[in-house]
């Protein structure tokens, strides 16, 4: 039975390609270009003060890389048309007297406008303007504490500012994202081409009713099952080691755990994906659903809810549940754990038992469930 | 036979074989329950369910002073940002917990901690971060050097007796203003993400899918022999599943976004919908360009998703389109969905009429019209 899947699937030249390549394809262009730092942020400032210090003001935020200066403007309306076409996502509006007031000693505002429309990066977006200002609202009181009470710049220093965080990075100590993507990616990638390929390989045999020649031979049901899996399982560990190889090769990843680890972890979950797209193949009848549904299960709980973008503590309540209910959380945990912590087993082993019953269940469930006769 | 006539039947034709996708369609039972969830059910979750922003960072504390300052400090880390997950006294318990992922932070705070506060000496407290998630792992670390930040300046300047003289001195306040989504409120952000995913995936794979269909099956053969020509085969397919996929979109909106999540139309609900059309017939010819590439609709899906994954990803939906590299930027212009994001944001949440909206949408056109065309030229030499 595994013989002749395996012979039907590389006969078919352009798809076995395709099951090799794309996943390979897949992780240079996301591990490269998917950027989720928040940098450059494009924005535009209204200089209403044209002083030392609203210039020394704007110039640090000209400067700072996560801004991407894109000129001055003449008047607030310019700014709210700038906004509207998404040329840019902030503007800064220094108010006059910026620098008499500074100067007297009075607190001054800064109005600065921010694109809503992606809240995250607003929010961080936010954290920046908020820390710059910081920066250089804690000059200005140095300067002032130095000229009103007459400290030396040392004591106004720890006036001002005398709580700091030593902030220690664990596991990803450059804080790269393409660290913590790049592994993510490999479950990602797993997650869609492997079931991918097993329910249209199913489904096919429906469509041209060569099922029926199976369902009237002596082939168990087991032996069935089984033998379209086999292959679809041996592609998707072939994919394992050169994505693994890609991610500590080419991206430099470290990988810290024990490959034989990931290596039994990955099979699992190989199970489990190809699992997925057996049930779907028994569920559906054409290759056009099983394709359309294959791609809906797979990519978008995947891409929400497997802490590949958010972590999994951060979401709702009910989006929580829905992430425990797909095995791509467990086996992320395993992954990042493998690469980046170092753990091993002792930490990792409740995901390895969830992904091993989403084996096991997947497994029976589609035994249960392919019947040599259909009904219909 | 007159001009008008034949342009009617011309017509007819089209609406036929419009009717006969449809038909075909609708007998897909599995298929259409599935479209009907992804365009409801699948978009209330994931709007309800997902922020991105740095929400419940499980934090550890370990504080060695027990000192009214460093409960106070503590306590300033609040939800939704932060949430406690309890006090440890030993930093290995800390490294264990984040070792097995069950907290994202361990905070530090030293003994003599308030009292070097008191007395006007520096002090620091010492932060472990777990990044892997580096975005994640940034924003808590940004969040944690602010709260101290202000936290060290309040004490410090009250034990300076300066706390009230607040007036009279050279602080610069930063006063936003959050504009289209002034609340900003996440749930406006991932339904509508949500849904222009699902949009672009359907409008890639259902007519793909279609087409692929009938050169497996050898129906096309009989459909090129009928006085049909390839223009109006790949049209009405496209026009079939646009009508579906605008149908569903309503759907979402006037089901989901709406109602529960009061996502504002601030523009013309009529061009929103008008260019929503546009974008499925657009991302359409993606679709179609890969069935005349392939043989099966094994073949078909691998295209489909070698195209769509990076487009769902790259266009600017999950992350922003500006800090994305150059040469990812290039590539992208030819993704219909990195106009579409513009023109559904700048219709929807900014109120933007075709005046601002050109450009998108002559990019949009321009693309559409390629792709269609190159997909009906491969189409009529593959069989004629």
């Amino acid at each position: 039975m595994a013989l002749k899947e395996w012979k039907e699937t590389t006969r078919d030249r352009l798809f076995l390609l395709l099951a090799f390549l794309l996943p390979a394809l897949w992780l240079v262009v996301f591990g490269y270009g998917l950027n989720l730092d928040v940098e450059d942020i494009p924005f535009a400032v209204l200089d209403r003060d044209h002083s030392e210090f609203s210039r020394d003001y704007l110039q640090r935020f000209i400067q700072s890389r996560y801004f991407s200066f894109r000129g001055y403007a003449d008047d607030e309306r310019t700014l709210d048309r700038l906004l509207t076409e998404t040329k840019i996502r902030a503007a800064i509006i220094v108010p006059e007297r910026f620098q008499e007031q500074l100067v007297a000693g009075e607190p001054v505002a800064v109005q600065t406008l921010l694109d809503g429309t992606f809240p995250l990066h607003t929010d961080i977006a936010k954290g920046y303007v908020i820390a710059i200002n910081q920066a250089f609202t804690e000059d200005r009181l140095i300067d002032f504490l130095r000229r009103a009470r007459g400290l030396t710049q040392e004591q106004a220093g720890v006036l001002v500012r005398p709580l700091s965080v030593e902030v220690r990075y664990l596991y990803n100590e450059e804080v790269r994202s393409t660290w913590s993507m790049v592994p993510a990616l490999v479950m990602f990638t797993l997650m869609l081409a492997s079931p991918l390929l097993t329910a249209l390989g199913v489904v096919r045999e429906k469509e041209t009713g060569s099922i029926y020649n199976i369902y009237s031979s002596t082939v168990s049901r087991a032996e069935f099952l089984t033998g379209k899996l086999l292959p679809y399982i041996l592609i998707s560990l072939v994919n394992v080691c050169v994505l693994w190889l890609m991610a500590v090769g080419l991206f430099q990843v470290p990988f810290k755990g024990d490959f034989l680890l990931f290596l039994f972890a990955s099979m699992l979950f190989v199970c489990c994906t190809t699992g997925i797209g057996l049930l779907i193949s028994l569920l559906v009848q054409t290759q056009m659903a099983a394709l359309i549904i294959t791609m809906v299960v797979a990519m978008i709980p995947t891409i929400l809810f497997s802490g590949l973008l958010v972590p999994v503590a951060s979401l709702t309540r009910g989006a929580k549940v829905q992430a425990h209910l797909f095995p791509a959380m467990y086996f992320t945990n395993i992954v990042r754990g493998s690469f980046l912590k170092g753990v091993g087993a002792e930490v990792l082993w409740i995901d390895l038992l969830a992904l091993a019953s989403f084996a096991g269940a997947l497994g029976g469930l589609t035994y249960h469930l392919f019947t040599k006769r259909p009904k219909a | 036979m007159t001009a008008g006539q034949r342009a009617a039947t011309w017509g007819q034709r089209l609406a036929a074989l419009t009717w006969k996708e449809l038909l075909q369609l609708s007998r897909d039972v599995p298929l259409l329950l599935f479209l009907i969830y992804s365009f409801s059910l699948s978009v209330l979750v994931s709007g309800a369910g997902i922020t991105m922003q740095l929400t419940n960072a499980e934090l550890l504390v370990q504080d060695e002073d027990q000192s009214p300052s460093s409960r106070e400090l503590i306590h300033r880390f609040q939800p939704p940002y932060f949430a406690l997950a309890g006090a440890i006294s030993d930093p290995r318990q800390g490294l264990r917990q984040l070792d097995q992922g069950r907290a994202m932070l361990v905070l530090d705070v030293p003994p003599r901690f308030h009292e070097a506060l008191m007395s006007g000496e520096r002090t620091a407290v010492q932060l472990l971060v777990d990044t892997t998630n580096a975005p994640q792992g940034l924003s808590a670390a940004a969040y944690t050097v602010r709260i101290a930040a202000s936290f060290g300046t309040e004490t410090a300047l009250a034990s300076a007796g300066l706390s009230g003289a607040k007036a009279s001195m050279p602080l610069v306040s930063s006063a936003h203003r959050v504009w289209f989504n002034p609340t900003q409120d996440e749930r406006w952000f991932q339904s509508i993400s949500h849904l222009l995913r699902m949009i672009t995936l359907f409008a890639v794979l259902l007519p793909a899918a279609a087409l692929v269909r009938e050169k497996e099956r050898g129906t096309v053969e009989q459909l090129l022999v009928s006085p049909l020509s390839p223009f109006q085969i790949m049209f009405s397919k496209v026009l079939a599943m646009s009508g579906v996929i605008l149908l569903a979109t309503a759907l979402a909106l006037y089901g989901v976004l709406h109602p529960l999540f009061h996502v504002p139309m601030k523009g013309s609900a009529a061009l929103f919908f008008l260019l929503t059309g546009l974008h499925v017939f657009t991302t359409a010819g993606f679709g179609l360009v890969a069935a005349t590439l392939a043989k099966n609709q094994a073949q078909v899906a691998m295209m489909a998703l070698f195209a769509v994954g990076p487009m769902l990803l790259l266009s600017g939906i999950t992350s922003p389109f500006e800090s994305m590299p150059q040469w990812v930027q290039a590539i992208m212009t030819f993704s219909p969905l990195r106009y579409y994001i513009d023109i559904t944001y700048g219709v929807m949440l900014k109120g933007a009429g075709l005046d601002l909206l050109w450009k998108p949408v002559g990019a949009m056109l321009l693309l559409g019209g390629t792709l269609f065309g190159s997909g009906m030229w491969r189409f009529r030499r593959q069989f004629q």
